[in-house]
């Protein structure tokens, strides 16, 4: 019997095979490093941690977690409905433009929303020079805390909800609609028995990128002083030194992340849901809004568009113009050729050895190295800290253990500190965007078309480059685009695995704000963001189209 | 050496657990030989074609192309490698490519190689002219279908194998199609081997055909034995072209059946005076006479075009079908009574 399953296992190996295992391996070393670290002994601080707020943290975590839920729900939903539905002034701009609130990262918003509405800020600024010098102060709302983080995430990753639904609802046929009115449902019947429920897998899936981005958010949280377990991880590692904490906490983050995935999964059950097809689908006529409604459908579209990217927009450059001087003393050309070097080599990477995974997996059809690939991409599903977190520690414990064994120099400088890691932590925690993109693409694949290519005489890597990469470039396209825009953003893994004096736009921004110097954060965050609009614009072709 | 174009020696053929086509044993003599394998849905029929083009892999027998042995326990050359073209049922053209670029990859294998058939040609008489700049998404699944099978047969192969070639194609096209298609394969002495479900086409295409029934390989023989000579009942019930009526066999040429009276012809096999068998009735067997005074009662009349299917009610309610020219002396409706000629001779008495 073992020896059949090794011959077996002997069959399926071959150049893809290896190539795909050992890049799953490498996706996988973090998420194993993070697993291990439940044996490992932890320092003093545990305890400390223990009896004093590590359950404000969760605490915390799991506000947060539930406000932006709702909040996203809502916005994401609603926005999509209406796009989808209604046909109403605008309907075809707010399409793609609600998708530009990708542009900003949370922390860019959490500074436009603290520099409005604190005391003296914009809106003081704005108020006094319309009505004159009086105590505004007082009548502004504040949107500090804990409503202000929630507030900026939710509006930063809206977007998630928005795309998914949206494309969900797009793909509804008219008939489920028609089947609606037959059964004499009345509009808001349909919406909810109908049109929401069957739209439920795009919702869900939305919803937990959402959480996840949430759960790992570092740069609001921490600019709203808020304690939570990403920050409780952070502070584990850089002012206590307690790497083993710090992955101690990741496990019960990540163990937090997997229960959501897992209760979802329960509650959907056996449950089968909307596919189009070809010949079943019957495209949606959008009903035309007039009067009353058609105006409220365009306020609220526009109302969700300002606030989610014009507001952000307009506060950092009114900012920038206002505070030339910071513009002046930044060095342009080098934060974006930085940022550049990082998309560049990020996305060669990812897009390479996806796509060699992709088809290893592909070709080779093994289970093993299937769940391999399924657990190396909830690498996904982890804050950015603590992928940088288990990444050094898994690099420390390779080079006390392997490399001064064997009596080599240290390899930490190589991987820590270094463009090469960094590169490599964004691989490892971008791995599944790329991955899972690439395996959408593929999806559409018949597995007789690869045969087709056998049987025409062409080798398993003719099949690759002759059939496969030109018919799956518009995939690797729209992945080039969504790890650029992904890395642009990104800023815990950057600014902890940077060389010295590496700065990016994000960092920079983060740099400044960190420093109380929001105005100074304006000009990178700007740029940040229209460097971001510019790679959305081309990808909302894309999104818009599938 | 072996002297047959292709060897299938005791293969199993498994497309899962539980379906599997055991202990395959067949051969095709010549190069140009085309066989049909016949089935129900389900059975294993593309599995084997599969399995011969080296998609699947074998745990047991060989199989053997041109005196070389392409699967076996311990050999398995790759499909790329077999010089064996597949024609899938469902799209499987290339989609990022128009058509006729799909069809030129077929005729790219073959471009170092003596050149057989014309790109032109396949086009035209697979009635491809006017879809051969549109991408797979743009045309009907017979269009693809055809175009599928144009890239295949531009391949030059060794052997061709077609899954339900034409079970796609338009009802028009169809009838030419097959006569073209036929008349190519013999013409560049094509081997193929076609798996279909329709009788007809099997009849029509094949210099042989396999009956697969309930993971075994029943009958494999010309298609006019697998019609008129079908060796067990499960093979008789699937072509569905025969009721199976009891009677006693009474002499060397002779039975008497309850419904039908004396029956006289020729035995294909001996049974003893006196035993009780199940006789093959095929439609054509009986004939119409309206002057004889065995009348049987019409429940179903099928109209065919060139002839009549009528079903007939025996006493003992077994249902019969005769075949007759559809003209107008032939016309009987339902409930009427339907004279058949007495005595009745048929030519080979098949019974089990």
């Amino acid at each position: 019997m073992l020896w059949a399953l090794y011959k077996m296992f002997l069959k399926k190996i071959n150049i893809w095979y290896i190539s795909s295992f050992l890049i799953s391996l490498i996706v996988a070393v973090p998420i194993l490093t993070v697993f291990s670290s439940f044996f490992d002994t932890t320092g003093n601080y545990s305890i400390i941690l223990k009896n004093t707020f590590l359950y404000e943290y969760i605490f915390n975590s799991l506000i947060l977690l539930v406000g932006v839920l709702i909040l996203t729900f809502v916005i994401g939903v609603s926005c999509a409905y209406l796009v989808s539905f209604y046909s109403f002034p605008g309907v075809n701009f707010f399409k793609w433009a609600l998708i530009l609130s990708f542009a900003v990262p949370a922390y860019i918003y959490a500074y436009s929303l603290t520099a409005f509405f604190e005391n003296y800020g914009t809106a003081f600024s704005i108020l006094k020079n319309i009505f004159g010098e009086a105590r505004y102060n007082s009548y502004i709302p504040k949107f500090d805390g804990m409503i202000g983080a929630i507030l900026s995430i939710s509006f930063s990753l809206f977007g998630y909800v928005y795309v998914l639904t949206r494309a969900s609802f797009h793909y509804q046929s008219q008939n489920l609609i028609e089947l609606g009115k037959n059964l004499g449902f009345s509009k808001k019947k349909s919406f909810l028995n109908i049109i929401l429920p069957s739209a439920r897998p795009a919702i869900v899936a939305g919803l937990s990128l959402v959480a996840m981005e949430t759960l790992s958010d570092f740069g609001s949280v921490s600019f709203f002083g808020i304690s939570t377990l990403t920050t409780a991880i952070y502070n584990a590692w850089i002012s206590f030194d307690d790497l083993a904490l710090a992955n101690r906490l990741s496990f019960y983050l990540l163990i937090f992340i997997l229960g959501l995935f897992i209760l979802e999964n329960f509650s959907r059950k056996k449950a089968q849901y909307h596919t189009p097809t070809k010949s079943g689908f019957k495209k949606k006529m959008p009903i035309n809004l007039t009067g009353r409604k058609s105006f409220l459908a365009f306020i609220f579209c526009s109302l969700v568009f300002f606030v989610s990217f014009l507001f952000p927009v307009l506060q950092m450059l009114y900012w920038t113009i206002s505070f030339p001087k910071h513009l002046t003393d930044l060095n342009l050309i080098k934060l974006f050729s930085n940022t550049m070097l990082l998309v560049f080599l990020s996305s060669i990477l990812l897009i390479s050895l996806s796509f060699i995974s992709n088809y290893g997996n592909r070709v080779t059809r093994s289970k093993l190295l299937s769940i391999l690939t399924t657990f190396s991409i909830s690498g996904y599903a982890i804050p950015g800290i603590i992928l940088a977190v288990a990444f050094i520690t898994f690099i420390s414990w390779f080079d006390n253990n392997v490399i001064s064994f064997f009596g080599f120099k240290t390899i930490k400088s190589i991987f820590i500190g270094s463009v090469l890691g960094l590169i490599l932590v964004y691989f490892i925690r971008f791995y599944s965007l790329a991955s899972n993109g690439l395996k959408s693409g593929y999806l559409k694949i018949n597995y007789s078309i690869d045969e087709s290519a056998y049987l025409l005489g062409y080798s398993k890597f003719k099949t690759f480059t002759n059939i496969h990469i030109p018919y799956l470039k518009n995939s690797m396209l729209l992945i080039g685009i969504l790890i650029t825009i992904e890395v642009i953003k990104e800023l815990p893994i950057t600014l902890i695995m940077r060389p010295f004096n590496f700065e990016t736009f994000a960092t920079t921004a983060y740099i400044f704000a960190s420093q109380d110097l929001l105005e100074a954060a304006a000009a990178p965050s700007l740029f940040l963001i229209i460097i971001a609009s510019f790679f959305i614009l081309i990808t909302s072709r894309f999104i818009l189209k599938d | 050496m072996n002297k047959n174009f292709l060897e299938i020696d005791n293969v199993t053929f498994t497309a899962s657990a539980k379906n599997k086509v055991n202990n395959v044993s067949l051969h095709i003599e010549n190069k140009g030989d085309i066989i049909c394998l016949l089935g129900p849905s389900g059975i294993g029929k593309t599995t084997i074609l599969r399995t011969i083009a080296g998609l699947e892999r074998i745990d047991s027998g060989k199989i053997i192309l041109n005196n070389k042995v392409i699967s076996s326990k311990d050999t398995h050359v790759e499909p790329e490698n077999r010089n064996i073209s597949l024609a899938f049922q469902d799209n499987s053209l290339f989609p990022h490519y128009n058509v006729v670029k799909n069809i030129k990859f077929g005729a790219e294998r073959n471009k170092n190689k003596k050149k057989n058939l014309n790109i032109e040609d396949v086009i035209k008489f697979l009635h491809l002219e006017n879809v051969v700049n549109k991408f797979p998404h743009q045309i009907s699944s017979g269009e693809a279908q055809r175009a599928s099978l144009a890239r295949s047969l531009l391949s030059n192969p060794d052997l061709l194998l077609l899954d339900e070639p034409l079970s796609n194609v338009d009802q028009n096209f169809k009838e030419e199609i097959q006569v073209k298609l036929k008349q190519v394969l013999t013409e560049h002495k094509i081997t193929t081997i076609i798996v279909t479900h329709d009788s007809y086409e099997a009849f029509y295409l094949g210099t042989k055909c396999g009956i697969i029934l309930d993971g075994q390989l029943k009958q494999y023989d010309d298609p006019y034995n697998v019609y008129h000579f079908p060796n067990s009942i499960e093979v008789v019930n699937f072509l569905n072209r025969g009721t199976l009526i009891p009677a006693r066999v009474t002499g060397e040429n002779s039975l008497e059946s309850i419904d039908l009276g004396t029956i006289k012809g020729n035995f294909i096999k001996h049974y003893p005076k006196g035993s009780n068998v199940k006789l093959l009735i095929q439609p054509e067997d009986l004939e119409h006479d309206d002057g004889s005074n065995l009348k049987l009662e019409v429940v179903d009349r099928q109209f065919r075009g060139t002839n009549f299917i009528y079903t007939l009610k025996t006493p003992n309610n077994l249902m019969i079908p005769v075949f007759v020219h559809s003209h107008h002396i032939h016309q009987h409706e339902v409930d009427e009574k339907f004279g058949i000629k007495r005595p009745i001779n048929i030519d080979h008495i098949v019974c089990f």
